[in-house]
């Protein structure tokens, strides 16, 4: 088990929302190194190090850096946005880096702008994450008046409460002041972004990860993790397991490690039912594949995704039916409305699945359930509808006998005694959201 | 310009070649593939790939991409629905999600049979649903303002409208609101949608979810006629299919011109037919026997005509509107003058030819790089659609620049930019020449106050080239047309005048102030030409048929008493016009879709140009008043219901300084004051208003003149 953090590192002894502590630790120092060296080879060094972006796509950030056009090949100015606007369910780990290291956070946002010669860097942070907020503005004042941001000017901008504004050409439209919805790409943010100028978008996470990679030199933090990805991330390890929370961990780490020794194994000893990898839009994994290394490729070969890291442990209590409802529900929520397949489909989605969980659906039903997964996957304008179809499309598959029998046996064969306790929250937050309710006055 | 480079791409296995960047649905329309669309359009702006109906395979890529969002590249090989089993799984998949929650309600839906979801599901959708669940409902339809129902149900959500709002007519007020499924379209905090150009969302909406209410239940698709026409209510000359239904108009829609009107309408145009079916329409001529009128017949009434005309000898003055056509014009012109020496007009407004040495299609003005637009007026309340195209001009970049008069500084920049337009909508003080905008890429428009001002202008002066002398006291007034009826130095003539005949189409214009009365007849009413500001000559069509002859005919039967021979026919008539001054263009030729005459070197120009300055306004205290006649105004709006609340309220416009220096707030009530007369009128406070004006609608500044005092 390797030990070397890097960005949480020194969050846990210290205060690391003050600057004085973030400098004892050598804090900023790897901004001053990388405005020593000319911009190309920050880039260049970002590539080396081979980080990939930690907030779902796993995209090379070196590579991101690169296809920003330089200064005299730009039209307008250029723009670093970093993406805080953490919304997938099970996923809090950019919330634990801004809440405790919020400096290394606006260091990597600044080394990030000189690598593409940027001057205006916009943090885009969910609206519901007020004490972070607050951290983070704090830090980002301090080094304003410390004088640390030389030319640059940092922007911390609240969201408004939309799922869809982590999607990043919805998150630059919602910055903009319009209506949160995704862009058609191409062209992408590196050619044209905010306001039309080449714009960097990057995870929390990634852009944290990046004073280390100077901190350690690439050959030091390469050796961390899987050659292909190198480095650590923060795991979110929630549901029903003992020990929930962020552990930072390399790369690569086995599913296994993660829920057994860093999370003390399934709460109250159940047995283990499932485990979703990478926040709830991903497809499910079963307790056969608790040695799938979490890393981007590994999980990926296993017929999932390591998305934001964010893993959920589901115990046997658990109707499947109903965990892929009440997922669905949150998709259906939080679709933009923007494309027809992700905005209908949804909606279509959860009255199916309402219907086979009350016991009133029959094959036909659950043969067009997965129909209707097929015909919303790839065919969206954004990944949020395939994300809505991933999750439930491979609960069905790999839990088929589960739905199968509350067709076959005119309801659920939990008898009401499932459980999503300490999986997911309740969907009746979703206040505002009739979904298969039928006439409004 | 050079040729753009052209590249090779495969539709369904068609190869063609086109312009490279040209969007993949023009492309394969090109190769003879349609690849079907919702919400892709792109007169309103970048595609944005929202309903999925384009979704085409393209080699090389894993996922179905929107073929809307994607331009021709070199090697391109694309399948559509035709020839790919994924893309037709697609576009099915689509159409499936539109009608999972659309009501079905064809049978009583006006888009239905001209809808293009019907189409498109007839040749792409699945043939059956497999939705067993309640639909969604909306409280429906909802007037989101007089002339416009939304029907949230019927919404497939392609965003058309909103686009329109937020990014064609600018005026932001057509929302999306909610999220996911429940997203429905709104006015911004449910005000009524109010505006010049609302109405364009009821043709871009691909399903019935914005309906117009005036047509709302009238017809059904198969039952109408759409009649070819051009728009007679200002200057611009939209080109425009009337519909009609048993003989009557019954909506108004855009036969997109690019060059004129880029596909758009302004409401007036688009609604204000019902003023053919007014209360007051007059349909047989009437002889005044004070203190009432008396019907006549026609027969009855020519000789009445005569009579008055014979009576009066070349003691006649004209009063002509600017609505008429050309032929209408020369054939009163012909009458008049050759018949009784009668020269004595009184034309609409002041026009003349110096700008045909700068002329340029509208659409020119959207690849501007600096518009300058001079004069206090309104242009939007001229001529409306030529304030779209100085907001493409701005979208694509250009600078845009009021003025009030020109400055050198203006020419020099004017001079010196690439591609320069002015738009004039007084006197340009010669700017546009000592410019030079007659060099290639730069135009100058002036606009005219009314429709087909310069037509009349022309028509009346082809039909006699002796001089008036203007007849001392007047022995006959001929008013011809509501706008001159209701034009105020008009009336003050009618009342020096021995006797009156008016022709016009509303009773309560001319009586009772005219001894005969003869009924006229609109736009939609007539067969003729028009031209509009740029010089364009363009076909008006009869629509419907009047409720009383068509008064060339009329003409012909009155001039054949003074025998002056004038045909019927407007295509004869033209074409005796046409000899004169239109270069003996047949009347055939004008076509459909008209082009435009090329530019006429300066030295060649017709006429003199007689100069159409703001009238100078005393220096002193106080503010200039600048007042103008709104676009929603005028004999046929005041009789449309519908139309009433798009009308200007009691505002007054001030610059944003001398708001700011006379303490004055927008949407505050001022005082403003001149010569004794003080109103009360709510501030409302202009980007585009020179310093030093104040901008107030004609029907809220009775009195007022000059120089004004506004105070809080």
């Amino acid at each position: 088990m390797a030990a070397e953090l890097t960005v949480l590192n020194g969050a846990r002894e210290r205060d690391l929302t003050k600057l004085d502590e973030y400098r004892t630790i050598g804090g900023y120092g790897q901004l001053e190194r990388a405005r020593g060296m000319a911009p190309e080879a920050v880039i260049e060094t970002i590539t080396n190090a081979k980080l990939r972006g930690r907030g779902g796509a796993g995209f090379a950030m070196g590579r991101k850096m690169s296809l920003v056009p330089p200064p005299d090949k730009r039209r307008s100015p250029a723009y670093v946005v970093a993406n805080a606007d953490e919304s997938e369910p099970g996923a809090f780990k950019d919330r634990e880096i801004m809440r405790t290291a919020p400096h290394r956070f606006v260091e990597g946002c600044l080394i990030a702008a000189h690598g593409i010669q940027s001057r205006n860097v916009f943090i885009y942070i969910r609206g519901e994450y007020l004490t972070e907020y607050e951290v983070l503005s704090r830090a980002v004042e301090e080094a304003r008046a410390a004088g640390i941001f030389d030319d640059c000017d940092v922007v911390v901008h609240r969201g408004a409460g939309a799922y869809i504004c982590g999607e990043e050409s919805a998150l630059l439209d919602s910055l903009e002041g319009k209506r949160g919805q995704p862009r058609p790409r191409p062209p992408f943010p590196p050619v044209t972004g905010l306001y039309g100028g080449p714009t960097l978008v990057n995870n929390v996470q990634t852009i944290a990860s990046v004073p280390a990679i100077f901190e350690l030199g690439v050959e030091e933090y390469t050796r961390i993790g899987p050659e292909s990805a190198p480095g650590t991330v923060v795991y979110s390890l929630s549901g029903n397991v003992n020990k929930p929370g962020n552990y930072e961990l390399p790369l690569g780490t086995t599913l296994r490690e993660l829920i057994f020794e860093h999370g003390h194994g399934v709460a109250e000893g159940r047995a283990l039912k499932a485990i979703i990898p990478g926040g709830s839009s991903v497809p499910v994994f079963t307790p056969n594949q608790l040695d799938v290394p979490l890393d981007f490729d590994s999980v990926q070969a296993a017929g999932s995704f390591l998305g934001s890291a964010a893993i959920i442990v589901v115990d046997d209590r658990a109707c499947m039916v109903q965990l892929g409802l009440r997922a669905e529900k949150f998709y259906m929520h939080e679709s933009c409305g923007k494309c027809t397949p992700c905005r209908e489909g949804t909606r279509w989605l959860v009255q199916l699945l309402e219907r086979i969980e009350t016991g009133d659906g029959s094959q036909r039903d659950l043969d067009l359930l997965r129909d209707v997964c097929d015909r919303i996957l790839g065919k969206s304008l954004c990944a949020l509808g395939d994300f809505a179809v991933y999750c439930v499309a491979s609960y069905v598959d790999k839990f088929y006998d589960e739905f199968k029998r509350h067709v076959e046996e005119g309801g659920c064969p939990y008898g009401g005694e499932s459980s999503l306790d300490g999986v997911v929250a309740p969907s009746d937050q979703h206040t505002h959201s009739p979904v298969a309710s039928p006439v409004p006055a | 310009m050079s040729t753009p480079e052209l590249v090779t791409i495969t539709v369904d296995e068609v190869e063609v070649q086109v312009p490279k960047g040209l969007g993949l649905v023009e492309s394969a329309a090109m190769a003879g593939v349609e690849i079907p669309v919702f919400c892709y359009e792109p007169r309103i702006g970048p595609p944005i790939g929202a309903c999925r109906m384009c979704l085409v395979e393209v080699e090389g890529q894993g996922k179905l991409q929107a073929g809307c969002t994607l331009t021709a590249q070199d090697g391109m090989v694309v399948r559509t629905a035709q020839t790919s089993e994924k893309a037709a799984d697609g576009q099915e998949s689509t159409l499936e999600f539109i009608l999972v929650n659309h009501p079905l309600d064809c049978p009583v839906c006006d888009k239905g049979g001209e809808c293009p979801l019907q189409d498109l599901t007839f040749r792409y959708g699945p043939g059956n649903t497999r939705m067993t669940f309640p639909k969604r409902t909306f409280d429906k339809p909802i007037p989101i303002s007089p002339l416009i129902a939304l029907d949230r149900e019927r919404c497939i959500l392609c965003y058309r409208c909103t686009r329109f709002s937020g990014e064609v007519s600018e005026d932001g007020q057509l929302i999306a609101r909610n999220r996911g499924a429940q997203s429905v379209i709104a006015t911004f905090e449910d005000e009524p949608y109010r505006g010049r150009f609302t109405g364009n969302v009821i043709e871009l909406c691909p399903v019935g979810a914005l309906t117009s209410t005036p047509y709302r239940f009238e017809a059904r698709p198969w039952e109408i006629q759409n009649v070819p026409s051009v728009c007679g209510m200002c200057p611009v000359g939209c080109n425009i299919s009337a519909t009609t239904r048993e003989g009557k108009v019954k909506r108004v829609l855009s036969r997109n011109h690019p060059e004129v009107d880029g596909g758009w309408l302004c409401d007036k145009g688009r609604f204000a037919y019902g003023h053919l079916q007014a209360a007051d329409r007059l349909v047989d001529p009437l002889r005044r026997a004070a203190p009432r009128y008396e019907e006549l017949s026609w027969d009855e009434a020519l000789e009445e005509a005569e009579r008055l005309i014979r009576t009066a000898g070349s003691r006649i003055v004209t009063a002509l509107s600017g609505s008429e056509t050309v032929e209408l014009a020369y054939a009163l012109g012909k009458l008049l003058r050759q018949g009784l020496g009668a020269h004595s007009a009184v034309l609409p407004e002041p026009v003349g030819h110096s700008f045909d040495a700068f002329r340029a299609p509208l659409s020119a003005i959207r690849s501007a790089q600096l518009v300058v637009v001079l004069g206090d007026e309104p242009v939007a309340e001229r001529a409306p659609i030529v304030e779209l195209w100085i907001k493409a001009a701005r979208r694509e970049g250009a600078e845009i620049v009021h003025a009030s008069s020109g400055t050198p500084e203006l020419e020099t920049r004017l001079r010196e930019a690439e591609r320069a337009v002015l738009i004039v909508s007084g006197d340009d003080g010669g700017l546009a020449t000592t410019a030079g905008l007659d060099r290639d890429g730069c135009a100058a428009f002036r606009l005219p106050k009314t429709a087909n001002g310069r037509g009349v202008a022309d028509a009346w002066a082809a039909a006699a080239d002796e001089e008036p002398e203007n007849p001392e006291p007047i022995g006959l007034l001929i008013v011809s047309g509501d706008e001159a009826a209701a034009d105020p130095n008009v009336r003050a003539m009618a009342e020096q005048a021995e006797t009156v005949i008016a022709i016009g189409m509303f009773r309560r214009l001319v009586a009772p102030w005219a001894d005969l009365i003869l009924p006229g007849t609109s736009y939609l009413e007539r067969d003729g030409t028009y031209v509009n500001l740029e010089g364009r000559l363009q076909r008006i069509r009869r629509a419907s048929i009047p409720p009383a002859p068509d008064e060339l005919a009329v003409l012909s039967r009155l001039a054949a008493r003074f025998e002056v021979e004038i045909s019927p026919y407007p295509s004869q008539v033209f074409d005796e016009v046409s000899a004169i001054c239109y270069g003996g263009v047949p009347y055939g030729e004008v076509g459909e879709q008209a082009g435009l005459p090329p530019r006429v070197p300066a030295s060649q120009v017709r006429g003199s140009d007689p100069g159409t300055g703001p009238e100078a306004t005393a220096e002193g205290p106080g503010l200039r008043l600048v007042t103008y006649r709104p676009l929603f105004s005028g004999p046929a709006v005041e009789r449309i219901p519908e139309l009433q609340f798009q009308r200007p309220g009691p505002e007054v416009e001030l610059a944003r300084d001398d708001a700011q220096r006379l303490g004055i707030a927008s949407g505050q009530t001022v005082y403003v004051r001149s010569n004794g007369t003080s109103l009360e009128l709510r501030a409302r406070l202009s980007r585009e208003l020179a310093p030093g004006v104040v901008r107030i609608p004609d029907e809220h500044a009775a009195g007022l003149e000059g120089r004004v005092e506004v105070s809080g």
